[in-house]
């Protein structure tokens, strides 16, 4: 069976897609990989590998309806739709039935309860999937919601089905950066993953945002570690938190400015000579050995 | 009474500092006599609270969605809601009464308004609960917070806003800040819509540039007025932001120093010590 990680966080830019860029390339030195970004609302993982934006492939994906309406065909005036509507999301402009497309779930009840045919459910858009090879030879899959569009839970989905197509192998690896929060897309990125890495940092927002995305992890029942990001930031809580989750300890990684340089650069924190990327190396050996504690474990 | 000015804060990616930029902008208009009723939008991970160094205490008001219940009594087993069901969420053997499928329900209310015999009950159920914190005279914060494992939050979004226009107006502030969520899904449209101004944060990276574009498109789509705040101004480079707010033919009205220092103020729930 294919081993899929995700990594998440609860708050954003705690450092998801920088931990998960610099794990893919250690994972890559010894496994197959597949590296999957299912933060649709702001896919970041590319950059943090390094990676031009150019893509071997890319698709538009649709996994939503939205209703258009044909108001020539709305004889009766019966406002059905519009009182039927539980999201609000049609009302009446200049004796025009008018849809608001941000408000729209796309269920379709509107279409439903019409007698006259006026409104058709018609697929949008909403996403595509881009893939490309890296230059460490092993497949980024990444998902980007459309800007104004709903449906990132399905997208997270989808992305994540593309990424299982491309892995095959017992052994092989797939490594999801989630989205921040907790709500639909994350819950689609950590559904029916095989360990989830917390990344947090020593604020107080982080920790209690931690405990927030640990609800979803404990739900599915996910075996988890934790990482402490600019973990000197705040030496008392880096303690607190190591001692609060003391079993599932994964490492922490040190406060570093240039980090904002390299990455500017497209440069991954893997190709440097950062004293953090031992601190990123300590934690792929803590992770490998969670997830094959068999000492024979096949490896590439 | 006129509209209360409500200004959004978002930022596309996270981490960039909506909640830092949030707390700073409270507080210059604050220091300039408004009275400042911030939103905390952010309603999965809801975090103004501990920069103010408050604790979610008071809860004012909850929010509700509906969801299906079966009255045995009253249901023949028809099929109908079954059938009708957009979601496939109802599932009924046959000869069995219909079962619902809550977690791929959106409680669209096809079932209940298409059974011809009112079997169905719609239901509410809590998703959320709205805190009030009163800081100072005249500076108010008000908290979404969603229950765990919601798959829609932007509802919560929605109360939230509802429950700040009205204690504005009561209370008579000058403005609504709101603090959104990261990315661009729906509860961050349901934080922005129908703001007055929309304050995008970003930060002098590639991450930064790439997700400001998505926002500011989101901001463009959904027809709104905004600015750039460009925060840890210092780092990094900041060519490819201005490349995209040129693009948006927006401007950079604020800047927040990069600092170490607002990083270990933030870690310590010390952030109004932050001057710049």
């Amino acid at each position: 069976m294919v081993k899929k990680i995700a990594i998440s966080s609860g708050k954003g830019g705690v450092g998801k897609s920088m931990l998960t860029a610099n794990l893919a390339l250690f994972f890559a030195q010894k496994y197959n990989i597949v590296a999957v970004d299912s933060d649709v609302d702001a896919p970041n993982l590319s950059l943090w590998l390094g990676e031009e934006n150019k893509w071997s492939d890319k698709e538009t994906i649709s996994t939503k309806k939205k209703p258009q309406v044909h108001n020539d065909k709305c004889d009766d005036r019966c406002s059905k739709c519009p009182e039927q509507c539980q999201f609000k999301a049609m009302s009446w402009e200049n004796n025009e039935l008018k849809v608001n497309r941000f408000l729209c779930e796309g269920c379709g009840a509107c279409q439903y309860f019409c007698p006259d045919g006026v409104i058709e459910m018609k697929p949008v858009n909403n996403g595509e999937i881009k893939i490309k090879t890296t230059q460490k030879g092993f497949p980024l899959v990444v998902g980007q919601l459309f800007p104004g569009e709903t449906g990132s839970g399905e997208v997270v989905t989808k992305v994540k089905e593309k990424g299982s197509e491309l892995l095959a192998e017992e052994d092989d690896l797939m490594l999801i950066d989630s989205s921040p929060g907790t709500g639909c897309s994350v819950i689609a990125a950590l559904r029916d993953v095989d360990f989830v890495v917390l990344i947090t940092e020593p604020t107080p927002s982080a920790y209690e945002d931690l405990r927030k995305v640990l609800e979803v992890v404990d739900h599915f029942n996910i075996p988890f570690g934790v990482v402490i990001n600019k973990a000197d930031l705040n030496s008392k809580l880096t303690t607190k938190i190591k001692k609060d989750y003391q079993d599932n300890f994964l490492g922490k990684i040190g406060y570093e400015e240039k980090v904002y340089e390299l990455v500017s650069n497209f440069q991954p924190i893997f190709e440097s000579d950062l004293e953090i990327k031992k601190d990123i190396k300590n934690i792929f050996n803590q992770i490998t050995n969670k997830l094959w504690s068999d000492p024979k474990r096949k490896e590439k | 009474m006129s509209r209360i000015k409500e200004i959004a804060v978002t930022g596309g990616k996270g981490g960039t500092g909506k909640s830092t930029a949030t707390i700073l902008l409270a507080k210059k208009f604050f220091q300039a006599g408004k009275k400042v009723l911030v939103v905390d939008a952010d309603v999965e991970c809801p975090n103004d609270y501990l920069l103010l160094n408050q604790s979610l205490s008071t809860v004012v008001e909850k929010a509700y969605a509906q969801f299906p219940t079966l009255d045995k009594e009253k249901c023949r087993q028809c099929g109908l809601c079954t059938e009708a069901c957009p979601n496939n969420a109802i599932f009924q053997a046959p000869g069995e009464y219909p079962v619902f499928n809550y977690d791929l329900c959106d409680g669209c209310g096809t079932c209940w308004n298409v059974c011809p015999y009112g079997a169905i009950i719609p239901k509410k159920k809590e998703i959320g609960k709205i805190y009030k914190n009163d800081i100072k005279e005249g500076f108010s914060l008000i908290t979404g917070a969603a229950k765990p494992i919601l798959e829609e939050t932007s509802p919560v979004v929605q109360k939230a806003r509802e429950v700040a226009r009205a204690y504005a107006q009561e209370k008579g502030f000058d403005l609504i800040l709101i603090d959104t969520a990261p990315g661009t899904h729906c509860s961050v449209i349901r934080a922005l819509m129908n703001t007055d101004l929309v304050y995008a944060v970003t930060e002098p990276t590639p991450m930064g540039a790439y997700d400001l574009d998505l926002i500011l498109d989101l901001v463009k789509k959904l027809d709104l007025k905004a600015e750039v705040v460009l925060n840890k101004a210092g780092v990094g480079k900041r060519e490819k932001i201005e490349k995209v707010v040129r693009d948006y033919k927006l401007k950079i009205t604020e800047e927040i120093p990069y600092s170490k220092k607002l990083a270990e103020l933030y870690s310590r729930n010390k952030l109004s010590e932050f001057k710049y």
